[in-house]
């Protein structure tokens, strides 16, 4: 048996040991893999999957590259340590600290390779699946199979690297571990002692960030946005490394209720657990709070679409300027390929003139009552009639019709001298936000003629716009109308010396297309990105029972001679898994949700929407996967203790 | 007087099915009667573990019948077992078992704590017992701080805390040099004196066997010899090297030396 073959066998003989770690490294390689086939294929740039997913698929690979990495060193040095009086025999026999970093070396490549090689085999499989589903979202006609080096290449370089990288830290880890400890196995560690001081500090970074996260959202300040996550961070990390055990050490002086049944026994393990796990415990809850937030995300995406016909009453809407020269052509041009789609839609033309308000003294934008209720007709909303003297608010959101509701102002349209009570608010969202302003009114048509002096200072081309309005009944079947002269408002909208067509269009079908497709595909990136994630930390878990084994195997052999029945034992294998197990996830479920609050104000406050049901479906289905995975885990573990 | 024994072991048989059957004990018998100090000695494989098992209800004999206080275990369920077992048998094994994370007083309070004690009768029985057995100072140590005698002593005062009517000893002086061996040995001999305590233990060290009422020898599980203590230890010591040189040799391989 050669040096080579020794290293191979024990991996090979290991393999059940090995076999939860090898899946999570090879379904982690497998996503990386499929990501890079899409983010290399010939064609897909920004414009077909626009550059927020593209940004996220980025992101996703890196994070898993990252998250591997983590993961793999962890596990490698969890399962070394297991192994200490194995090596201890080694060294005894006479192995050299070359040979056992050679050793090491070997052992961690074949597991690398052979998951790099099994991953990307398997990767490749799915990649024509995962086009198909692609193309399907994105409405592409084709999303061909290719084949080039790029995808093979990044995916075999990051993970190689990785690999490399982990080997040789663990072996250094190793090293400095190893000493006289090697016969007795690994009795606890050195291990820093936990500080008062930085209990504090941990808990109250922890709540200015939290403050300064609602702050930050208060004063719409990017920067303060950006510094307060750095907060909660270290926060994150004190909070594992002293805040809690200095809090379950205070506890335990507390004899009344520690003393109490099996909580001796418990508690003392949790402290040692999270003592002994900091790192892990602070990177799961920091990818946990990242996935939480990417949900959150989603979800205000998903809702910005279930709530998009609410915010776009209208099919599509083109505003001109009264000296635009397209005009008519454009006009013509849409209701043309409207009649080719056999769409019905109903079109309605207004004039809106711009006058000045006594009251405000601003600007304010005035629409004509028989041309609005032309609109109002065809949407099946009531009409609107006002007499001379009479006007109404248009709500430029929802917020606006219940704060416009009982506000009366008496005004004089300065230019023409027409006195005006406005004194109602139109109880439906008519417009979408950025054609009206938010100063705009409706007033009777006896008044409107009377409009003659265009808005002081301009011409009454200057002062005025028009504006049509296509209702179409089935608007989510729009998105092949318009679409050169949406491509203008698009391109010159990146202008940044600004804005300078003389027209501007908005075509509700199109953009919910486009949403739709970002929508759906990044749910399918955070989907796969969760899964490895999850897989990772569950096989963490289980990997980690299986290193600690003997000695779990041994405590509750204690302890049933000690008369601890069944129901006791399972229950404190509860208590032993379930700090493991939730622990990170409960602080990044707190984490995420201040967050999450603080962005739904802000959302709310930008966009008119919130996102409260979505995150909740969202954080119960995830809650549900985790408690499910936790039986499963608990099921095995209990198992394991049993069989001895 | 008729005195009535505390355990029982009655033609108890144990037979291991697996690849390959095993009997490891055969139709073995034996009473041990309230305040005895019991030593079960035998070569290694001769079945003491097993027997020991089998009298902390760990395991079932296959075969046979044991009592305890005129319980029969193999009438419980599980769970009742288990309650036996906290409150009437205490444990002491040859590497003490103390949980790492627990300091040395939170260890001798666990059988309480599984029996839902009274926070003040517990804080009570651990003072008293770790007065009487020298662990005051130690009481906050963890048992990687502790030498092997001192967290033998531990492990002494937690099979003691709950006042059980058996302590089983499995080696207990198997991990500690002669001195910490001496110790603790006066330590068991002096409780089974002074507190009426019955203890039966497995031993391989013939100075600790010295210190029983009673040495049981027992061999490829089935009874071999008994003998009981006289008045000095070092002529009962004497009697029970002659006995294990005659289990260690083995009666027929004497018997044949002298034929050839």
């Amino acid at each position: 048996m050669t040096f080579r073959q020794f290293a191979y066998r024990n991996v090979i003989r290991n393999s059940r040991i090995y076999a939860a770690f090898f899946m999570a490294s090879c379904f982690s390689v497998l996503v990386f893999f499929i990501y890079s086939m899409l983010l290399f294929h010939p064609n897909i740039d920004e414009s077909v999957l626009g550059v927020m997913s593209l940004l996220g698929m980025v992101v996703a690979e890196i994070i898993l590259a990252l998250f591997s990495l983590f993961f793999l060193y962890y596990s490698m040095n969890a399962f070394l340590e297991a192994r200490a009086k194995e090596f201890g025999v080694l060294f005894h026999l006479g192995m050299d600290e070359r040979q056992f970093g050679r050793l090491i070396f070997l052992e961690t490549m074949l597991i690398g390779f052979t998951s790099i090689i099994v991953g990307i085999a398997f990767g490749f499989a799915f990649t024509r699946f995962f086009f198909m589903i692609v193309r399907e979202i994105l409405h592409l006609d084709e999303l061909h199979m290719y084949v080039a080096w790029e995808p093979f290449l990044l995916t075999v370089g990051v993970f190689t690297s990785a690999f490399m990288v982990i080997a040789y830290a663990s072996i250094v880890t190793q090293k400095e571990r190893r000493t006289i400890h090697l016969l007795r196995g690994h009795d606890e560690h050195k291990q820093r002692p936990v500080t008062v001081r930085r209990a504090v500090l941990g808990l109250s970074f922890i709540i200015c960030s939290y403050i300064g996260m609602f702050i930050g959202v208060k004063l719409e300040n990017l920067a303060f946005i950006i510094i307060v996550p750095l907060f909660g961070i270290v926060g994150t990390y004190y909070l594992f490394s002293d805040t809690l055990p200095y809090l379950l050490e205070r506890f335990r002086l507390q004899k009344k209720y520690y003393w109490r049944s099996y909580s001796v026994i418990s508690l003392s393990e949790t402290i040692q657990t999270i003592r002994a796990n900091v790192k892990m415990f602070f990177v799961i809850t920091l990818v946990s709070t990242l996935t939480f937030l990417t949900i959150g995300v989603l979800a205000s995406v998903s809702s910005y679409t279930t709530q998009y016909e609410r915010l776009n009453p209208l099919g599509m809407v083109y505003k001109s300027t009264i000296d635009n020269p397209y005009e008519q052509q454009h006009i013509a041009s849409l209701r043309n390929q409207l009649e080719l789609d056999r769409l019905s839609y109903n079109l309605s033309r207004f004039t809106v003139i711009q006058q000045t308000s006594s009251y405000t003294k601003y600007e304010v934008e005035v629409f004509r009552e028989s041309e609005i209720n032309h609109l109002l007709f065809s949407l099946g909303y009531p009409l609107v009639t006002l007499s001379q003297g009479e006007a109404m608010f248009i709500p430029y959101s929802e917020d606006a019709i219940s704060d416009l509701q009982n506000y009366t102002v008496r005004t004089v349209l300065k230019e023409n001298s027409i006195p005006l009570v406005i004194d109602s608010v139109y109880p439906e969202f008519i417009f979408p936000g950025n054609f009206v302003s938010s100063n705009s009114i409706i007033i009777s048509d006896e008044d409107f003629i009377k409009i003659e002096q265009p808005l002081i200072g301009t011409t009454f081309e200057q002062s005025a716009y028009r504006l049509y309005t296509f209702d179409v009944p089935q608007w989510m079947e729009l998105e092949h109308i318009g679409v050169a002269i949406d491509a203008m408002v698009e391109q010159e909208s990146a202008n940044s010396l600004g804005y300078d067509l003389p027209f501007y269009f908005e075509n509700a079908g199109l953009n919910y297309s486009f949403v739709l497709a970002t929508y759906s595909l990044f749910t399918l990136i955070v989907l796969l990105v969760a899964a490895v994630f999850l897989l990772a930390a569950g096989s963490f878990v289980y990997f980690k029972m299986y290193a600690d084994l003997e000695r779990i195997q041994k405590h509750f052999d204690v302890l049933r001679r000690m008369g601890l029945t069944d129901g006791e034992l399972h229950r404190l294998v509860d208590r032993h898994l379930m700090p493991q197990f939730f622990l990170p996830w409960l602080v990044a479920l707190v984490h995420s949700t201040i967050v999450l609050i603080s962005f739904n104000v802000l959302l709310e406050h930008l966009v008119n929407i919130t996102i409260v049901d979505e995150v909740i479906i969202g954080f119960v289905v995830l809650i549900t996967i985790q408690i499910f995975y936790y039986y499963l885990i608990r099921w095995r573990y209990i198992a394991h203790i049993k069989s001895n | 007087m008729n005195r009535v024994p505390i355990l029982e072991v009655k033609d108890v048989t144990k037979v291991y099915e697996g690849k390959v059957t095993h009997r490891a004990i055969s139709q073995l018998s034996l009473d041990v009667e309230k305040g005895e100090f019991l030593a079960i000695m035998g070569p290694s494989g001769s079945g003491k573990t097993t027997l020991l098992n089998m009298i902390s209800t760990i395991d079932a004999p296959t075969a046979g019948e044991i009592m305890i206080e005129g319980i029969r275990p193999a009438t419980l369920t599980k769970m009742e077992l288990a309650h036996l077992r906290r409150r009437k048998l205490g444990f002491i094994f040859q590497d003490f078992h103390l949980l790492q994370m627990l300091t040395l007083e939170e260890n001798i309070i666990v059988p309480l704590t599984l029996d839902h004690y009274d926070v003040d009768e517990m804080q009570k029985r651990v003072t008293a017992l770790a007065n009487s057995l020298g662990l005051t100072d130690l009481l906050t140590k963890r048992p990687n701080e502790i030498s092997g005698g001192q967290a033998q002593r531990t492990a002494i005062a937690r099979a003691l805390i709950h006042r059980p009517s058996i302590i089983l000893a499995d080696e207990p002086t198997g991990n500690l040099d002669s001195h910490m061996s001496r110790e603790v040995l006066e330590l068991l001999s002096n409780i089974n004196q002074t507190q009426q305590a019955t203890i039966i233990m497995v031993t391989h060290d013939p100075i600790a066997a010295s210190y029983c009422d009673r040495v049981l020898f027992i061999k490829d599980g089935q009874f071999f010899n008994e003998i009981y203590k006289d008045e000095r230890r070092q002529t009962f010591f004497q009697r029970i090297l002659n006995v294990l040189s005659l289990l260690g040799g083995g009666v027929g391989d004497l018997s044949s030396i002298r034929l050839s």
